[in-house]
C-alpha cells in the first residue's frame, strides 16, 4: 500500500516553489469582501498531479467524505459510501451537483479522473493513492507500457453510482476519500480536452471557482461558486498569494498584508508572542521520528534503542525549538488519526537514570553515534539538541549530528540504505487513519522506506484490521498492531506534528482540522 | 570595432564550454532529482519511471546534453520538472530582476558618487566622518540582517513600505529591497570616489586649472570628477553584472521572484535545463558588463586603448 506523506516537504516545497506577492495594503491584498492566503507556488493545480497546491485544490474541489476535528466522518459529494465486506464498495453521489462550468458531477467524472491519475505513464504525483484499487497493477506494470487505460476495479453503474473493487479488503476506504487525498477528486471533461490549460485554471466541484488562470509567482483569486450545493463558504472570495519563502509571508502577515498564513516551522518559537490568540493549531496526522539501522548489530538490542529514546527530553526540545507547538510523541499514531490511542510508548518518557541503566544492561556503547538529517531544511537545531541530550544523558562521547547537502542527497542515502546510524524521518498521513502511518512506516511494502522494520505478527494484525467491517473493531486492531510494534521499538518516536496557522484581525473562524485549514469556514470581519 | 567582434566571438566559445560544464555539474549533483521533486512523499515507482523517461534522466550525460542542445537550436530552452518552459520562467523573472538591479544600481551610482565627492571636499570635517561611519556600517552589516531589519522596522512597524510583493509594482515594491541591495556597493563606490577625488585635488593639473582662474565648480565638476570616476565606473559596471545576476537573499526576503531565486530553486531541484539556461544568460551579462567597462574606461580616459 503506497501512501503519501505531507508536511516535511513544506520547507522544501517553499524553496522549490516560485515566489511573489500580492497587492499588500490594509485589505490584506484580497479581492472585495474576501481575504488573502499565503501559499507556495504550486507545481500543478490538477488535483491528481499536484504536490504543492493543496490549499487551492481543497477549496476548488469538494471531497466525497470529510472528517471533522472531533474525528467524526460525514459525506460531502457522496451520499453514502458502503460495503459489506470492506472490499467491494458502492459510492452513491449526491445528484444535482455541478462543476463550475455547469457540467454535472457524475460517477463518470470520478472514473475518468481516477483512471487518469492511476495511469502510470501520465506521471501524476497522486498515482500511488489509488494503488489499493483492483487493476492498478495493470496500469502501472513494472516494465513497459500498460495495455489498458482504465482501472478494472472502478465501474460506473449509473450517473450517481460508482462501484469500486479493491485488490483486498480495506476498512479505511472511506477515510481515503477525505480532502487531502487529491487523487480521489472528480474531473470534468474540460480537464482532458486541454490538460495544460486546465492545470492553470482547474474547473472543480467545490465551493470556490477560479475567475482567471493562476498567475505564476503571483497567485489567483477564487470566488464563491453560486451553484455549490454543499455548505456555503463564509467569505465571497479568497486571494491566494504566492510566496517563495513562507518566512516572508509570515512577516507580511505581521504587517497585516496577508490574512491567513501557514506558520513556517522556523517561526514556531515566536509565533505565540507575535500572534497571540490569532494563532490556530491542530495536531496534524504526522509523526516525527528517528530511524534506526535495525540490521546493524550495534543497534540490535532493544534495550539500547529504548535507552536512546529515554535519554531525549522531548518536552524541553519542543519548548525550546518549536515554541511548544509540537506534541511529544507518546505512541506511533498521532491522535488526529481516527481512534488512535496515545500514551502507549513507555520508552518515550524522559528518564535519564533508567536510560543509563538500560544502556548498561545492553552492554554500553563504544565508538561514534551519528544522526543523519537533510540539510537546508532548518532541522539543524533539532538534531544538535538531540545529539547533545544523548551525549549528556547517556554519557556517550561521540554523538554527531550530520546534515547532508540537501534533501535529494538525503533521500538517496535513505533509499540506498547507506545510513549507518540514527536518521531523520517524518511521516505525514494524507488521510487520518492509523492504517496510513502503521502501514506506511512499519511494513516492508510500506513505501516510506523509513523504518527498516517488518514483522509478520504486525502484518497479520494490520491485515485483520483492514478486513474488519466494524470501524471500532478495526481501530482496536490497529492499536493492537502498534502495541506489537512498540515491543520491538524499531524507531525513536519524537513528536506529533502540527498544522499551525496565523491570521490577521480581519478574519475570524479560522478552523484547522485533520485535513489542514478549512478556508471555506473563514469569514471576513474587519 | 575589431575589438568588439573579437570579444563577441570569445563570448560564443565561452557559451558552449560553460553550458556543457554547468550541465555536467547539475548532472553530478548528489541525489536524485525526482526524489528532490517529490520531497519526502514517495512517488509510485511507475510515476518515477514516467518522469525519468520524460526528462531523459536515465540517459548518459552526453546524450542528455545532446537533447538539450538539439532543443536549443530549435529555440527551445527545455522545461523544468513540472513541465514549465525555461524560456517562460526566464521571461517572467528577468523583468523583476532588471527592475531591482537598475533601481539599486542608480541608487549606488548617484548616492555613492555624491557621498564620495561630498566627503572628499569636506575632508576631515564631521560630514566626512559621518559618511565614513555610514559606509563602514553599510559594508559590515550582512545584507540579510539589513534586509530583515529594514523590513521589520519600515515595513511592519511603520508600514512605510510594502513587506513583499511584485504585484505592488515599481517603485513601491522595489525601493526598500533596492536600498538593501545597494547598501554595500554604495559604500564601496563612495569610498573609491572619496579617495580618488582627494588624490586628484592635489594633482598638478588641478592646481593649474585653479591658477587659470576656473571656477571651483568647473574644476571639481569636470576636471577632478572625470578623472576620479575610473575606479568607480569599473566597480559599477561589474556590479551591474552582479546585480543582474539576481540576489537570492533579497529576492527571497522581499518575495520578488527574480532570476536569483529561480537559479537557487533550480539548483536545489536539480533542474538541469533551467540551471544551464539561467547561468548561461548570466555569463553573457558578465561578459557584456566587462566589455562595457573597457569601453567606458577608454571613453573617460582616452589614454586607455584596446587595439
Amino acid at each position: 500500500m503506497l501512501t503519501v506523506t505531507a508536511s516535511l516537504s513544506l520547507p522544501l516545497v517553499l524553496v522549490l516553489a516560485g515566489c511573489s506577492g500580492g497587492s499588500g495594503s490594509t485589505d490584506g491584498g484580497a479581492a472585495a469582501g474576501g481575504f488573502s492566503v499565503a501559499v507556495g507556488e504550486p507545481d500543478h493545480l490538477t488535483p491528481g498531479r499536484t504536490t504543492v497546491g493543496y490549499d487551492q485544490v481543497r477549496v476548488l474541489f469538494a471531497p466525497l467524505v470529510k472528517v471533522d476535528n472531533k474525528g467524526r466522518t460525514s459525506y460531502v459529494q457522496a451520499e453514502s459510501v458502503t460495503s459489506s465486506d470492506a472490499r467491494h464498495w458502492t459510492i452513491k453521489l449526491r445528484s444535482g451537483w455541478t462543476f463550475h462550468n455547469g457540467e454535472p458531477v457524475t460517477a463518470r467524472s470520478y472514473a475518468d479522473a481516477w483512471n487518469a491519475t492511476a495511469y502510470g505513464p501520465n506521471g501524476w504525483a497522486g498515482n500511488g493513492q489509488l494503488a489499493g484499487i483492483e487493476g492498478y497493477e495493470a496500469l502501472n506494470p513494472a516494465e513497459g507500457k500498460p495495455k489498458t487505460k482504465t482501472l478494472s476495479g472502478v465501474e460506473v453503474v449509473d450517473a450517481t453510482t460508482l462501484k469500486v473493487t479493491l485488490s483486498g479488503p480495506d476498512s479505511q476506504f472511506p477515510l481515503r476519500l477525505t480532502p487531502s487525498q487529491t487523487g480521489f477528486y472528480p474531473l470534468p471533461k474540460a480537464a482532458f480536452e486541454d490538460p495544460e490549460g486546465y492545470d492553470k485554471a482547474p474547473v472543480g466541484n467545490g465551493p470556490f471557482k477560479m475567475d482567471a488562470a493562476w498567475k505564476e509567482d503571483e497567485g489567483a483569486t477564487v470566488t464563491a461558486y453560486d451553484a455549490y450545493r454543499g455548505t456555503r463558504p463564509e467569505a465571497p472570495a479568497i486571494t491566494f498569494k504566492s510566496y517563495a519563502d513562507l518566512n516572508t509571508a509570515y512577516t507580511d502577515a505581521l504587517a497585516g498584508n496577508t490574512d491567513v498564513i501557514g506558520v513556517p516551522v522556523s517561526k514556531y518559537g515566536q509565533a505565540k508572542a507575535d500572534f497571540g490568540d490569532r494563532l490556530h493549531t491542530y495536531e496534524a496526522p504526522s509523526l516525527e521520528f528517528m530511524t534506526l539501522p535495525l540490521k546493524d548489530e550495534r543497534y540490535d538490542d532493544v534495550r539500547l534503542r529504548k535507552a536512546l529514546s529515554m535519554s531525549i527530553d522531548r518536552d524541553a526540545v519542543n519548548k525550546a525549538i518549536y515554541g511548544g507547538l509540537y506534541t511529544p510523541a507518546t505512541s506511533l499514531t498521532p491522535p488526529s488519526e481516527v481512534g488512535a490511542e496515545t500514551g502507549l510508548c513507555d520508552a518515550c518518557a524522559f528518564d535519564p537514570a533508567a536510560a543509563r541503566k538500560l544502556l548498561a544492561e545492553a552492554g554500553g556503547w563504544s565508538g561514534q553515534l551519528t544522526i543523519t538529517y537533510p540539510g537546508g531544511l532548518g532541522l539543524d537545531e533539532l538534531y544538535k539538541a538531540i545529539a547533545n541530550q544523548i551525549r549528556q544523558n547517556l554519557g556517550i562521547d561521540e554523538v554527531r549530528a550530520e546534515p547532508t547537502a540537501d534533501w535529494a542527497e538525503f533521500s538517496e542515502k535513505v533509499l540506498g540504505k547507506k545510513i549507518t546510524g540514527l536518521s531523520h524521518a517524518h511521516w505525514g498521513a494524507l488521510y487520518p487513519s492509523m492504517q496510513n502511518t502503521l502501514q506506511g512506516v512499519f511494513t516492508e511494502s510500506g513505501g516510506c522506506m523509513c523504518s527498516n522494520y517488518g514483522d509478520k505478527a504486525v502484518d497479520d494484525l494490520l491485515r485483520q484490521a483492514d478486513a474488519a467491517t466494524e470501524p471500532t473493531a478495526a481501530q482496536r486492531l490497529y492499536n493492537d498492531a502498534q502495541k506489537e510494534i512498540l515491543k520491538d521499538f524499531p524507531v525513536v518516536p519524537l513528536f506529533f506534528g502540527s498544522y499551525v496557522y496565523a491570521a490577521t484581525e480581519r478574519v475570524s473562524g479560522v478552523t484547522v482540522g485533520p485535513a489542514d485549514v478549512e478556508l471555506a469556514r473563514i469569514s471576513v470581519t474587519g | 570595432m575589431t575589438y568588439l567582434v573579437r570579444r563577441l566571438l570569445e563570448a560564443l566559445l565561452v557559451f558552449f564550454g560553460i553550458s556543457l560544464v554547468i550541465y555536467a555539474m547539475t548532472y553530478v549533483l548528489p541525489g536524485d532529482p525526482v526524489a528532490a521533486l517529490a520531497g519526502d512523499r514517495p512517488l509510485a515507482p511507475s510515476v518515477v519511471r514516467a518522469l525519468r523517461e520524460q526528462h531523459h534522466l536515465d540517459d548518459p550525460l552526453f546524450v542528455q546534453y545532446g537533447h538539450y542542445l538539439a532543443g536549443l537550436f530549435q529555440g527551445d530552452l527545455g522545461t523544468d520538472f513540472s513541465g514549465r518552459p525555461v524560456a517562460d520562467q526566464m521571461a517572467d523573472r528577468w523583468p523583476v530582476t532588471i527592475k531591482l538591479a537598475l533601481t539599486a544600481w542608480v541608487i549606488e551610482a548617484v548616492v555613492g558618487i555624491g557621498l564620495g565627492v561630498l566627503a572628499a571636499l569636506r575632508r576631515g570635517t564631521w560630514t566626512d566622518r559621518t559618511v565614513l561611519a555610514f559606509t563602514i556600517g553599510a559594508t559590515s552589516v550582512p545584507v540579510f540582517v539589513l534586509a530583515y531589519t529594514a523590513q521589520m522596522v519600515l515595513g511592519v512597524k511603520f508600514g512605510l513600505f510594502p513587506v513583499a510583493g511584485t504585484t505592488e509594482g515599481w517603485p513601491a515594491g522595489y525601493v526598500l529591497p533596492a536600498l538593501c541591495v545597494a547598501a554595500f556597493g554604495l559604500a564601496s563606490v563612495s569610498r573609491l570616489v572619496r579617495a580618488e577625488v582627494i588624490d586628484n585635488l592635489r594633482a598638478d593639473y588641478v592646481r593649474t586649472a585653479v591658477a587659470k582662474g576656473l571656477t571651483r565648480r568647473r574644476v571639481v565638476g569636470v576636471h577632478v570628477l572625470r578623472n576620479s570616476l575610473i575606479p568607480a565606473v569599473t566597480f559599477l559596471a561589474v556590479d551591474l553584472g552582479y546585480l543582474l545576476g539576481g540576489t537570492v537573499i533579497i529576492e527571497g526576503v522581499f518575495n520578488l521572484p527574480g532570476i536569483g531565486q529561480l537559479l537557487f530553486q533550480a539548483v536545489r531541484g536539480h533542474a538541469g535545463p533551467t540551471v544551464v539556461g539561467v547561468s548561461t544568460a548570466l555569463i553573457l551579462i558578465f561578459l557584456a558588463a566587462s566589455v562595457l567597462v573597457d569601453l567606458l574606461n577608454s571613453l573617460l580616459d582616452p589614454r586607455i586603448r584596446h587595439d
